[in-house]
């Protein structure tokens, strides 16, 4: 199959054509194509159709090196994972987890798949075995050394309704942090820039937490499309502090594209929120890597 | 690029089988213009309880969704979720498509089945505000599907040629406002009951279900449900629920002329439910058969 074949034309339902959507320059920084439970190299490929149907710039990968839930082991598929990202640098990224449950080893990750390896900066996962969320100070000399490195940092939060009596985040994961993690985290590095992942889930909530701390830039991708969402981040926080990121394959373009379109934007902003943001935050480790990069 | 174009979308309509219920109306004036124009099938108006909504305003609203090429949206009340008086609600509805809905809305009343009297609501929807059918919202609405009156309603909406719609779900549950808590709805109970009146024309909305799910390929299998894909997520998942996209798995779980446009608008942005389209290597007939020729089969035949 050919993923550029359409048998209707976007326009006429308005919404932008393929050709559109590569002209927005869509980075993709939350991009799921190696977290398949079998074989995770093959879902990359299979997921490729997708990127290149939907004109997708580049893809910045959230699992490269060990897995989601347990990132600090080598998983089995590493090996295959450099090699795809070394082979297609010029549309793939990657992004490394890290658990500051261990934050040496974090570390020592962190220079194995950032400075001695492909990687451009580190991700938060939703949760981990000694319920350490990013608050907390084993964070430190993580975001010590992704500051040295210009490493881009990622956070993973929600704010899961639970708990007695019921509140947003008292049904987190152990160790998943909440935006209100991201700002005390934040507050203690004033110069390093922060991705608060899925807008806290509750975004509502999340933009509320996040909006005085102006290190902290807002990401929206792992929920549900609601509309008016994007307006209202970009009302409280500005257009600058939105990146956008796809979630694929769990999600669908369809679903975190459609956030953004909804929105009362300019096409300047719009380029901004699909990708322009996120490179301004990623400039400075492309450009010690060695990197071509168009702002 | 082949577009699909009106010629296109007529061909593909017969093809598709659909064409003998394409009736005269907004929806052949539309694709006189060029392009099929879309029958959404899950829309809702008035107030979400818990946020204002972008276009909560029904002009607001109808102006969003001509703008996509939506010729025809079958609108739900987020009234019925939480209130009593249902009578207000569906008479409220009925109004409001009439007056502000530029003949493009189509009336979908509620009725509670916890309320008392709910056969009456039946009639009112049928009789008097002339709505081709209902829709219910299980959870928010306090009963499920095994509720004992659930069956009579099926074969009161099959006495009446009323079409049924069932929403799974509104809003992600992790993100309820805390306050709410909804009674769990099972689609267990949901199988015999649609085996038991073979002759429903039920539309699941909302519907989560997985490609490899098995609710949903006994759901597909076993009875004559119809389903919206607006909460069918994942990268190409329209065309993997259908067997059409590249990496779809196994034997499709429901087949394309059982799928039905649906936004879940102005909760959703209409955008989404197009791109899901966009996103899978459908044909001409195919996306004719899901953007209306399968909605107006279901109505046709109510």
């Amino acid at each position: 199959m050919n993923p550029r074949e359409f048998h209707f034309n976007p326009a006429d339902y308005g919404v932008p054509t393929r050709e559109e959507f590569v002209s927005y320059r869509i980075w993709d920084s939350h991009f799921h194509g190696f977290y398949g439970s079998g074989d995770p190299v093959a879902q990359f490929r299979a997921n490729a159709f997708y990127v290149e149907r939907m004109g997708v710039e580049r893809s910045v990968s959230l699992e490269i090196g060990g897995t989601l839930s347990d990132p600090i082991t080598p998983a089995k598929h590493d090996a295959a994972v450099r090699t795809i990202l070394e082979e297609q640098k010029d549309r793939l990224s990657g992004i490394t987890p890290i658990d500051p449950g261990f934050p040496d080893e974090s570390c020592a990750k962190m220079e194995q798949w950032i400075r001695n390896g492909p990687c451009i900066g580190i991700k938060y996962v939703g949760g981990n075995k000694r319920g350490i969320v990013c608050s907390h100070p084993n964070n430190d000399p993580i975001i010590r050394l992704a500051a040295e490195l210009e490493a881009t940092i990622y956070i993973h939060t929600w704010l899961k309704i639970g708990g007695t009596p019921r509140l947003p985040g008292r049904d987190n994961n152990p160790g998943e942090s909440t935006p209100m993690d991201v700002v005390a985290l934040a507050k203690r590095f004033p110069r390093v820039r922060f991705i608060c992942g899925h807008s806290g889930g509750d975004w509502e909530l999340g933009v509320r937490a996040v909006r005085e701390q102006k290190n902290v830039l807002l990401e929206f991708a792992g929920s549900d499309p609601h509309s008016g969402s994007v307006d209202l981040a970009v009302k409280e926080l500005g257009v600058d502090r939105i990146v956008w990121g796809g979630h694929g394959p769990s999600r669908s373009y369809a679903t975190e594209y459609g956030k953004v379109l909804d929105a009362d934007l300019s096409r300047a902003d719009r380029m901004k929120i699909f990708g322009g943001n996120f490179r301004q935050l990623a400039a400075g480790i492309f450009r010690r890597k060695g990197l071509k990069l168009e702002l | 690029m082949a577009t699909l174009d009106r010629r296109d979308f007529l061909k593909a309509s017969l093809l598709a089988g659909a064409a003998a219920s394409l009736a005269p109306g907004p929806v052949a004036a539309a694709a006189a213009g060029g392009a099929p124009g879309i029958v959404d099938t899950n829309v809702n108006l008035f107030q979400w309880p818990f946020r204002r909504l972008k276009y909560a305003d029904t002009p607001a609203l109808v102006a969003k969704l001509r703008r996509h090429r939506v010729v025809e949206a079958w609108a739900g009340s987020f009234e019925a979720l939480l209130q009593k008086d249902m009578t207000g609600v569906n008479a409220r509805l009925a109004r409001e498509c009439r007056e502000h809905g530029g003949g493009l809305l189509r009336p979908f009343g509620s009725v509670n089945l916890a309320w008392p009297d709910w056969e009456e609501d039946v009639r009112r929807c049928h009789e008097e505000f002339r709505m081709p059918g209902l829709r219910i919202y299980p959870g928010y609405q306090p009963f499920d599907l095994a509720h004992p009156d659930f069956k009579r309603l099926l074969a009161v909406t099959r006495e009446r040629g009323l079409v049924l719609q069932i929403a799974f779900g509104m809003e992600d549950p992790r993100v309820h406002h805390p306050t709410l808590q909804l009674v769990p709805v099972t689609v267990g109970p949901l199988l015999p009951a649609l085996q038991a009146e073979p002759q429903a024309r039920v539309q699941l909305l909302h519907f989560v279900g997985r490609p490899l799910a098995a609710d949903l390929r006994q759901l597909s299998d076993q009875t004559s449900a119809r389903f919206d894909f607006s909460r069918w997520e994942g990268n190409g998942a329209v065309g993997k629920f259908t067997g059409v996209a590249p990496d779809a798995k196994g034997s499709p779980a429901v087949p394309v002329d059982r799928v039905l446009f649906g936004s879940h608008a102005p909760f959703f942005p209409i955008e989404t439910a197009i791109l899901r389209l966009m996103e899978s290597p459908f044909d001409a007939a195919q996306l004719a058969a899901m953007m209306q020729g399968n909605a107006r089969q279901l109505l046709g035949r109510a």
